[in-house]
């Protein structure tokens, strides 16, 4: 599916849902996610969250939030989401909270809680069809901590537990597709910098009941290593070079919602970060970079076959 | 005991600084503690470090209270009461202010008891500058304390530095120096407050606490958006101003994607920023595409405006 | 971390804990981020990465991951060192207890932080506190220094095999883990002879030896005897903490004592506390002593097992003790005061016991508040009878929270609920 001519999904609000003034670095992608996706959920969201840098959103006595907050701990930010909705249902079913009362619940977690700490607890979520969204913003690391590589780094990035010449060793996990094993009624992924794809996937799953993930492409100034201007171009670029490929699951199949025509070399997007400077400096690593291209070539020959 | 406080923003070099300084008094003889106040610092946000050094063993821990020298990087931060400058400053105390503007001027506006001097280090924005600020800022401390040789100074920066690389060091050595020398009238103008006594103290005023209920004594807030009240326009050392002979009133590009919500759109359509809590991350100037965001720098736009 | 060679150099605590597991020449690090620890992990694998050392380290999904794999690790034959923190410690409870009963002999490097809610990054010992039941045996530092021969010293207790059990070394986040001060980094070798080659003894995996580790009992017989066992493996670390230190001073020249007492001995008061504020205890005793009076410190490093015969031997006499806990067992008061208190109790020359509770959330403890409790101590002494515990916080305090609570709405939120 394409996007149409650009139009704002709804009436564009005058000013934003999520307060200003949280101590989130400037140029956060993961803070801009969470504010354009509460302009479209509302306020009458309660967030769930599990340890990681927006955890600092709310620190006593500010919060940035219009509607409902709980922070649980890094592991049990779906279990937390499980009490709140079930209870939420319960008041409701007795007559004891009026309809116009009820609160969407939304797991809202770093990539370092949703691969990893979390996996387990997101799994049996899904698995009891809770009726939720989990947002996750991806840094792919555990920002909040100093960016060490978790389980959603990208291959031969540096982080402050891969510092070696080639960088992180391991591979990005696959979490979409994990989510889709189990059948979910909605899951997409999203960049804050492609806000049209972003507002519709976000209206989509509103729209929707049960497990629902938003997986969110969050360009971190302070983990990367870019100039906290750079954080829209760096997501545009991940589209652009296919790297981060925008797709939704819904009703059983996977739709690619953009599909980059021509795709940008995958450099385009590597070289405009600190974390992939290696690569580059002091000398070129030819076979790392044909290895990185070689699985987005590969990804994308999947798709359009 | 010397107790000394470096003042300035995330991204500054203040903890750098206080290392030099205290590696510094470590090789001229001194025992010596030093911290940075928080490990994680957001560019732009606030932050101090401290030195302690003695001929003796150090038992005093914690933030220093009564410092005998504040040394700040950034002069905008002077006035602002929650980057705590003068916290604590005594008669004894000289204040050290990285400024072009001149120390009498300084001396009428804040009326401080002790000794105030300017360091005229351009303007700490430039990136040229901000890169050498902790290394100068050590170097002018070293020399006010006095007992720092110059040899120690050099040394001190060498190893604190040496991860830089020999040119940069080299060149921080130059700046450090420069400092050390332009405070040569100075030398050892700052001495050794009072030690605590226990025959004369101020008793602390300990009080009783009651039981108040979970809804008063619960970490819970009750408002919206209450984080509003938390300036952190502070943290910004460029502006961006929409000039509106430029745009195109798209009114919603850098609205949606300003990470921080502080862009909201007037009736006419124009956006509208809200400095109080814009943290001139910039993302809205490179993602005008009618180029319609002008950037200052914003001690500049402070003086226009 | 310019730091490369033996000498006297400005280290934080961190980095003395991983500067002690690089010189204790550790085989393996199961790791998991979480501040004010990180800088530890981030530390050895940098030097890994850079081939100063040979180790290997794993990031685990979490901190119980991180925990099982240590622990099987060194039942499976090699020294193991891992660090965490807070939430961490706690979320890897059940781990804890587990390795321990394996007798699995690892060293873990707590860097205390409160514990949520409401979530802190600053440091107080509930979270270490949490861990006092599960066999791991207890040293907590006041100095940088102190963490780093602490470690070195905790290889030696957990792999003795008269005790076999795993070691917390303890450092409180911020004032030691982020604090540079000087501390004596020992010659590689000296430290290497010292902590000597890893024996797992009886307890490891081989091909040729059949062994079934961690297994279940049934009936309460069997499973007294084990976990009794472990208690006497504990208590037994007393002893072979004495030679260890003896042996470390021969090597060293330092000598950290199970229990310190500072200016005690014609001391008729005394502050007792664990933890880095006590370097701030000592330097409020020489101020007191200054101004006349006689008061003292005494700090267990051993918390676990806690040296009893010598803390009632160091307290005999005295006229009051101020404890001060910088935690809080809820619903009943601070830990180090009601252990105290069971230690002291019955026994001839028990002094009067004062609790105070400071400190929670890294709040600071000024030397005015110092004076202050020596102030009560006096008074209590003179009354002859010790007053109800008290928490240090003072109307500035409040005011503030009185404040920060009106931003909060609270009081509004309650007018408007009440009918
Ligand atoms: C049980 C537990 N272990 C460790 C931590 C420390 N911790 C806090 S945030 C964080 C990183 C979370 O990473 P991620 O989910 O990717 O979110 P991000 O920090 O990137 O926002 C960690 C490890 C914790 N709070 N709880
Ligand atoms: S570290 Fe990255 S994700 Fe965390 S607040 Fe800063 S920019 Fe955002
Ligand atoms: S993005 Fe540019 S053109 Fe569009 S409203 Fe903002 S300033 Fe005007
Ligand atoms: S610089 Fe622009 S994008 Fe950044 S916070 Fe300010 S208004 Fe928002």
């Amino acid at each position: 599916m394409r996007d149409k001519k650009p139009s704002f999904p709804k009436p564009l609000p005058s000013t934003h849902l999520l307060g200003t003034g949280t101590p989130m670095c400037a140029g956060c992608g993961g803070l801009q996610v969470l504010h354009e996706i509460y302009d479209l959920l509302g306020p009458k969201t309660v967030f769930v969250n599990a340890a990681g840098c927006l955890t600092l959103l709310a620190v006593y006595p500010f919060t940035p939030f219009r509607g409902g907050w709980l922070y649980t701990a890094m592991a049990a930010a779906p279990a937390g989401a499980q009490g709140v909705r079930d209870a939420l249902d319960i008041l409701v079913r007795q007559g004891r909270l009026p309809p116009e009362e009820n609160l969407e619940v939304v797991a809202l977690t770093g990539d370092g809680a949703a691969y990893g700490m979390g996996l387990s607890a997101t799994s049996s979520a899904i698995e009891r069809g809770l009726d939720f969204l989990y947002l996750c913003y991806d840094n792919e690391g555990y920002g909040n901590t100093g960016q060490q590589y978790s389980e959603a780094t990208p291959h031969a990035a540096r982080t402050a537990t891969s510092g070696g010449p080639r960088g992180f060793m391991g591979y990005k996990k696959d979490l979409f597709a994990i989510w889709a094993a189990h059948r979910p009624a909605y899951a997409a992924t999203v960049a804050g910098a492609e806000m049209l794809d972003l507002a519709r996937k976000a209206e989509k799953a509103k729209s929707l009941r049960g497990p629902r993930l938003i997986l969110a492409l969050a360009p971190c100034p302070t983990g990367w290593d870019f100039d906290p201007q750079d954080t829209v171009e760096i997501g545009r670029l991940a589209v652009k070079t296919g790297i981060w490929p925008l797709k939704e699951y819904v009703d059983g199949r996977v739709v690619h919602t953009k599909i980059p025509r021509p795709r940008l070399p995958v450099e385009e997007y590597l070289k405009r970060q600190g974390r992939f400077a290696h690569l580059f400096e002091p000398v070129r690593q030819e076979e790392l970079l044909k290895e990185i291209q070689a699985q987005v070539d590969a990804y994308w020959a999947r798709v359009e076959s | 005991m010397y107790r000394l406080r470096f003042h300035g923003r995330g991204g500054q070099g203040i903890k750098t600084a206080g290392r030099i300084l205290g590696t510094a008094f470590f090789r001229a003889g001194f025992e010596v503690q030093d911290a940075p106040r928080y490990g994680a610092e957001r560019r732009g946000a606030p932050i101090f470090a401290y030195v302690r050094a003695a001929r003796r063993p150090i038992g005093e821990r914690g933030i220093i209270r009564r410092p005998d020298l504040v040394a700040v990087a950034d002069d905008t931060l002077v006035t602002i009461p929650a980057a705590g400058v003068l916290a604590g400053v005594a008669p004894h105390t000289v204040l050290l202010l990285s400024s072009s503007t001149p120390a009498e001027v300084w001396r009428e506006r804040l009326q401080l008891p002790g000794l105030l001097l300017t360091l005229p280090l351009g303007e700490v924005w430039e990136a040229a500058a901000v890169r050498f600020l902790g290394a100068t800022l050590a170097g002018a401390a070293a020399r006010l304390v006095g007992v720092i040789p110059r040899e120690a100074l050099v040394e001190a920066i060498a190893e604190e530095l040496a991860h830089l690389g020999p040119s940069l060091t080299t060149e921080n050595q130059v700046r450090a120096l420069a400092a050390f020398d332009l405070l040569a009238e100075h030398a050892g103008c700052v001495s050794e407050g009072p030690e605590p006594s226990a025959a004369a103290y101020e008793p602390p005023r300990w009080v009783e606490l009651a039981p108040e209920g979970a809804d008063l004594a619960a970490p819970a807030i009750h408002l919206p958006a209450t984080s509003e009240a938390v300036p952190t326009g502070l943290w910004r050392v460029v502006r961006p101003l929409v000039d509106r002979s430029r745009c195109r009133r798209c009114a919603w590009i850098c609205s949606t994607l300003c990470p921080d919500g502080t862009i909201s759109v007037d009736g006419d359509g124009f956006p509208v920023i809200d400095y109080q809590h814009c943290k001139g991350c910039l993302v809205c100037a490179a993602s005008c595409p009618a180029r319609a965001i002008r950037v200052v720098p914003e001690r500049q736009a402070a003086r226009v405006g | 971390m310019q730091v490369t060679a033996p000498g006297r150099a400005l280290l934080t605590g961190n980095a003395a804990a991983a500067w002690a597991a690089r010189l204790a020449r550790v085989d393996y690090v199961p790791a998991f981020p979480i501040t004010p620890q990180t800088e530890i992990i981030e530390t050895l694998s940098a030097w890994i990465d850079a081939g100063e050392l040979d180790c290997r380290l794993v990031t685990m999904e979490s901190e119980h991951a991180m925990v099982a794999a240590a622990g099987a690790a060194a039942v499976t034959g090699v020294r193991v060192f891992t660090a965490t923190s807070s939430q961490g410690l706690l979320y890897a409870l059940e781990m804890l207890y587990a390795v321990a009963g394996w007798r699995a002999p690892l060293v873990l490097v707590n860097v205390s932080r409160g514990l949520a809610a409401p979530i802190t990054l600053e440091p107080d010992h509930n979270d270490v506190l949490a861990a006092r039941d599960t066999g791991f045996l207890q040293i907590h530092c006041a100095t940088c220094q102190e963490v780093l021969d602490s470690v070195l010293m905790a290889f030696r207790l957990a792999e003795d095999p008269r005790v076999r059990l795993p070691v917390i070394v303890n450092q409180d986040g911020f004032y030691l883990s982020f604090t540079r001060e000087p501390v004596e980094l020992p010659d590689p070798e000296a430290a290497a002879g010292f902590v000597g080659p890893f024996d797992p003894g009886t307890l490891r995996f081989r091909a040729s030896a059949p062994l079934s580790q961690g297994v279940a009992v049934l009936g309460g017989g069997p499973y007294s005897y084990f976990r009794y066992e472990m208690h006497l493996a504990a208590q037994a670390a007393l002893s072979v903490y004495d030679e260890i230190a003896a042996e470390f001073a021969a090597t060293f020249g330092r000598r950290p004592p199970p229990v310190e007492a500072y200016r005690l001995e014609d001391a008729d008061y005394a502050f007792y506390m664990t933890g880095s504020f006590a370097t701030r205890a000592k330097e409020a005793v020489d101020c007191l002593r200054q101004a006349g009076w006689r008061i003292g410190l005494v700090r267990p490093r051993l918390l676990r097992p806690l040296p009893e015969a010598r803390l009632r031997e160091l307290l005999a006499g005295k006229k009051a003790v101020a404890v001060i806990d910088q935690n809080l067992s809820l619903g009943k008061g601070g830990v180090l005061y009601a252990e105290l208190a069971s230690a002291l109790y019955g026994h001839r020359g028990a002094p009067l016991l004062v609790s105070f509770i400071g400190g929670l959330g890294g709040r600071d403890l000024p030397p005015e508040e110092f004076f202050a409790m020596a102030g009560v101590l006096k008074a209590a002494a003179h009354e002859g009878a010790a007053p109800p515990p008290r928490l240090l916080f003072t109307a500035e305090e409040l005011e503030e929270v009185h404040r920060l609570r009106a931003i909060a709405g609270a009081e509004r939120a309650r007018l408007k609920e009440s009918p």
